[in-house]
Formats: structure tokens, sequence, C-alpha cells
């Protein structure tokens, strides 16, 4: 009941928030869903492979970064539309993704949970610093046309391309909840992720669910390389923030709470883009996760004490 | 007899490197410099870890020092020499804030956080411009010592034996016990009468405290601090890689790790000037996975198995 009363009151603060900030600055609000969006799809897949493999990866943003290479390449030697890549960029990040699961991180699974840690992030440095020796660090983009559109609704006028990043993660997120909840191989999924042994008992193979997972995950992560790619610049170290960013929303969230990843990327995106709108406070946006975690972890411990 | 025969090798290392500046020439010096920069950092990441928490966060902690202290003289007058300690205290003073919000959720929100941290303080720099130089960074009028290589040499070796000073400390006296029995099993050390808590925080300060007095050591002899430089990736990935190849919870490990590392690391960065980066993950991931005990574990192991083939 308390709960319930708490959810009303939270989510009555929100809406108070929006209709302020519709009446007052209508663009911090669409910007910063627009970036909700694109945080919200980058952080699921982290999510997932939280809940179900439990496993943090520290190269997930990293994982992005390289499929959004991959599609660089692809699209300018043959001229391709990114948006075409986007199938084969899934397939080919989760291919790659099980491969270095296969070899790496499932010998890790076992070991405690810092060896993982530190392999992760080892990892991710050999991914990002392979592609800073391959490709130097210089920044690259591929303009696009309909990137630039735009729309007027009278005096506002305000980007809609980046609205393709929300519909993509509502997406991933409702997906991704039939798939576990619906579908025979999610609620294997959802078995293992609860408990392995369990899951083993009654003839699942734990194994083969970790890999395909991962696997799973890091299609939508390849896909998202793609249309990351459509909209921004990519250079070597341009996944790292994301993984932070990630597994920030994840923390907000709750393991194993996937349609809360949206919720609290909208805080995140709407509270960026609030500092951004005023030159004074532009360049302390990126801050604002750094805060959100360190309160998420503030109130996890007061609630961690109380219980 | 086997300890007096370390004991011996450990004098005869320690009068070599103390007297290194009379024997060999400038660069064979700041070879040396850069080797034992990382060691330091090795040993007090290690010194973390034996309690069980991971910091990715020694190039945040270590950048801020070198900023505290380049500051501290110009923009605070201090005399080059007191900005060290204070470039010490201040990051033992950030890490303790951090430490009291975040140490009591450990383990993985921990690591993400103190990964974080290079990144929010270069953020930091970057706004407060007029204050910090922003991104062009800020140079002194001199370099300490008068920028004397042996003498900077010194002042680096001083560095460093305060590291193993608190390392050695930390595996002789009750630091040691309540460390391992906090990475062992949280439970039962709580049971036993352990604060978690307070060992952790003070770790974390003593730790962050030496890793900033160690920038403050590093900017003073440079004389110049930009982000890029003292918030390098180098600091963070180097001191991991050296710990992990030599041998974590130990202070040995590093010191062998960094000895290896330090050598190879000169001659990388001729030979691969952008990306060497990837030769650290890479170690990093094979060690994890093939020798969790690093070179140290793995020697400990031969002389264990020739042991026992003896009759």
């Amino acid at each position: 009941m308390a709960m319930k009363r708490r959810t009303t009151i939270l989510v009555a603060l929100g809406l108070a928030a929006a209709v302020i900030l519709v009446l007052w600055k209508p663009t911090v609000l669409i910007y910063g869903v627009q970036q909700a969006g694109l945080y919200a799809a980058i952080a699921i897949p982290m999510g997932l492979v939280l809940g179900i493999v439990h496993i943090v990866n520290l190269a997930h943003g990293e994982f992005m970064m390289v499929a959004a290479y991959a599609t660089y390449f692809a699209c300018t030697a043959s001229g391709m539309d990114p948006l075409l890549a986007i199938v084969p960029a899934a397939a080919v990040t989760a291919a790659f993704g099980w491969v270095v699961f296969r070899l790496t991180i499932r010998r890790a699974l076992k070991a405690p949970e810092l060896n993982q840690l530190i392999l992760t992030f080892g990892i991710g440095i050999a991914m990002s610093q392979g592609i800073n020796l391959l490709f130097s660090s210089q920044t690259r983009k591929i303009s696009l046309d309909y990137v630039s559109s735009s729309l007027d609704i009278g005096e506002l006028s305000f980007g809609t391309w980046s609205f393709v990043f929300v519909a993509v993660a509502i997406l991933y997120a409702y997906g991704l909840k039939f798939f576990l909840t619906k579908t025979t191989t999610g609620k294997a999924a959802m078995a293992v992720g609860q408990n392995p042994r369990g899951a083993a008992i009654v003839g699942i193979d734990v194994d083969r669910t970790y890999g395909l997972v991962f696997a799973l995950a890091l299609a939508l992560v390849g896909a998202m390389g793609a249309l990351f790619l459509t909209k921004s610049a990519i250079f070597p170290g341009v996944g790292a923030p994301f993984t932070m960013k990630s597994f920030c929303l994840v923390a907000m969230a709750g393991v194993g709470n996937i349609p809360g990843i949206l919720g609290a990327s909208v805080l995140l995106g709407v509270s960026e883009s609030f500092l951004r709108a005023f030159r004074e406070t532009r360049g302390w946006a990126d801050i604002v996760f750094f805060v959100l975690i360190i309160a998420v972890i503030l109130g996890r411990s007061l609630k961690w004490r109380k219980s | 007899m086997n300890r007096n025969l370390a004991r011996i090798l450990a004098v005869v290392a320690g009068v070599l490197a103390v007297t290194l500046p009379a024997l060999v020439g400038a660069y064979p010096l700041q070879v040396a410099r850069n080797i034992m920069m990382y060691m330091a950092l090795a040993i007090t990441w290690d010194m973390l870890l034996r309690s069980g928490q991971i910091s990715f966060g020694i190039a945040g902690l270590f950048g801020l020092g070198a900023y505290a202290s380049i500051l501290g003289v110009l923009r605070g007058g201090m005399p080059s020499w007191l900005s060290i300690p204070f470039a010490a205290i201040f990051s033992g003073a950030a890490a303790f804030l951090i430490g009291l919000a975040i140490l009591r959720l450990r383990s993985t929100y921990f690591s993400i956080v103190t990964m974080a941290l290079g990144e929010i303080f270069r953020i930091v720099i970057h706004n407060l411009h007029d204050f910090t130089g922003g991104p062009e960074g800020v140079v002194l009028q001199g370099v300490i010592l008068g920028g004397d290589a042996g003498k900077l040499y010194w002042l680096t070796l001083a560095g460093l034996a305060v590291a193993l000073g608190a390392s050695f400390w930390f595996e002789k006296s009750k630091f040691h016990f309540a460390l391992t029995a906090i990475r062992n099993n949280e439970t039962s050390a709580k049971s036993s009468g352990v604060n978690i808590f307070n060992w952790l925080l003070l770790t974390f300060v003593i730790t962050s405290a030496i890793q900033g007095m160690l920038g403050g050591i590093f900017v003073q002899s440079y004389g110049f601090a930009t982000p890029d430089t003292v918030f390098s990736a180098d600091f963070t990935l180097l001191p991991l890689a050296i710990a992990l190849l030599g041998g974590i919870h130990s202070t040995v490990g590093p010191i062998l790790g960094a000895i290896l590392l330090g050598l190879a690391a000169e001659w990388l960065k001729l030979q691969i000037p952008y990306g060497h980066l990837i030769v650290y993950g890479i170690i990093i991931i094979i060690v994890i996975l093939f020798m969790p005990q690093g070179l140290l574990g793995l020697a400990r192991k031969t002389v264990r198995a020739a042991d026992r083939r003896k009759p």
C-alpha cells in the first residue's frame, strides 16, 4: 500500500515537472526524451545480461562502438545507408559477442565477481584500443539528409529524427518482456536467471542459454550501433560513457526491471537536456549520471539498513 | 636461508635504487622514474584490492592530486614541496567524501563509481576554466628541485618508499587480518566484530591519498598539468596490468610486474605510439583467464612442484 502511494506521488511529481517544462521550455522536454530513448535502447541490453547472466559487462559501450565502426566501413565502402545495415550489424555483433563470450567471459562465470569485472574491463580496453590502433582516433561521420528533418509547431522548431531512438527503446523493452514471459526460450532464460541450478535440474541447458542471452543482448547493441551512426560522429572512446550511463540506469531501475529502465532514462535524459539549455550550466550536463548513481547507492544503502 | 637471501636481495636492490643517479645517464633515470611511479600506483591499487574492492579510478585520484598540487602553487602561493602533502590530503579528503557515500554498497557499485571518477574530475576542471586553466591546462614557473635529474629521481623514489612502507605496514598490521577477512567473507567478518565500512573507508582514503601524493610529485617534476596528461588512462591501466601480471594481494607482485611491464612500456611507446594500451588490455584478459595469481603465483606453484619432486 505504502509502495503504491509512493509510486503515485512519484508519477504525479513527474507529470507536474513535465507540464511546467512544456509551458516554459518545450525543447528541453523534447530533446530530453529523445536522449532518453538513446540511453534506454543502449541500457536495456545491459539490463538483460545483468538480469540473466549476472555479469556486469564493462565492455558494453565498446561493443556498440565496434558495431558502429563496422557499419561505418561497410557503408562507406558500398554506399549503403546505415539504416539498411541495422540487421546485418545486429547479426555480426551478435556473432562477435558470442565468440567473445565463449572464449573469455564463460570461463570466468564461476570466478569471483571481481575477476569478471576486471576481465570485461580488459576486453573493453582491448576493443577501444584495437580500434584506435587500426583506424586512429580521428572522428568519423556519415552525413544523411533525413537526420536533419525537423518539425515546426507555431514558433517551436525541433529535430524529429532522434524520436527513432525512443521508438527503438520502447520496442526493445516490450519486445524483451514478451520474449521473456511468452516464449519457451524466453521462459527458460528467465528460469536460468532466477536459479541456474534449478534450471539445470529441470533440463535447461544453462550454458547454452547464457550464450544465447549474451548474443541476443549484443544483437540489440549492434543494431543500436548502426542507428547511432546515423546521428553521431564516432571515435574509439565513444562507447565508454554509455557503459557507465547504462549501468547507472539499470541500477536506478533495479536489476530485472527492464521497463523501469525507460523511466530512469527519461529522468537522466531530461535532466541533462535541462542543464544543456542554459549557457552557464551546459558543461555540467555529463555529471548528472554520476549524481544519480550516488543518489541511488545512498538510497539503496539506507533501505538496506532499515530492513 | 631463503628468508636471509630475500633480505640480502632487498638490501642490494635498495642500495642500487638509491645510488642509481650516480651510475647511469639521464635517459635510464627517466625510465626508472616512470617505472617507480607505476610501481607505486600498482601497489596502492593492490592495497585496496586486498579488501575485495576494485578501483578503476587510479587516474582520477592521481590527476586530482596533480591538480591540487599545481593549483596550490599557482593560486594558493604554496611552496612546491608543501604542495605534495597538500595533494595527498586533497585526494584523501575527496576519497573520504566519495567513500562515505558509496562504500555501504560495495563491489560492482564501487567499481563503476570509481570508473567514472576520472571523467567527472575532468568535467569539473573543464568547467572551472578560470581557476583551473580548462582543457589547455596550467604551467608552473619552474620545476621543483631546479629540474635536476638525480634529485627528481630521488623525489619519485621517496614517493615509492611511502607506498612500499604503507603496503608492508598493511601486510604486517591488523589491516591484513581485517581486509583479508572482508575479502573472504563479509558476513563472517562482520560477525567476528570487524567494522567493514570503517576499514574499507580508511583503506580507500589511505590509498587515494598516496595516489594523490604521487600525482603531486608527477606534476611538480614535469611543471605542467593538462586534463589529458594527468587523467590519462595510462595511470589506471598500467598499474592494473602491473599488479595483475606480477601477482595480486602482495607487495612483491606489483614490484615484479612493474619492472617487467615498465621496461616493456618504454619499448612499446616507441614501437606503437598510438594504441599501445591494447597490450595492457590483452595482458589483463590473459592473466585473469589463465593465471589469476600472476607470475608470483606461477613461481610459487613451480617451486612447490619442485619441492615435491625432491626425495
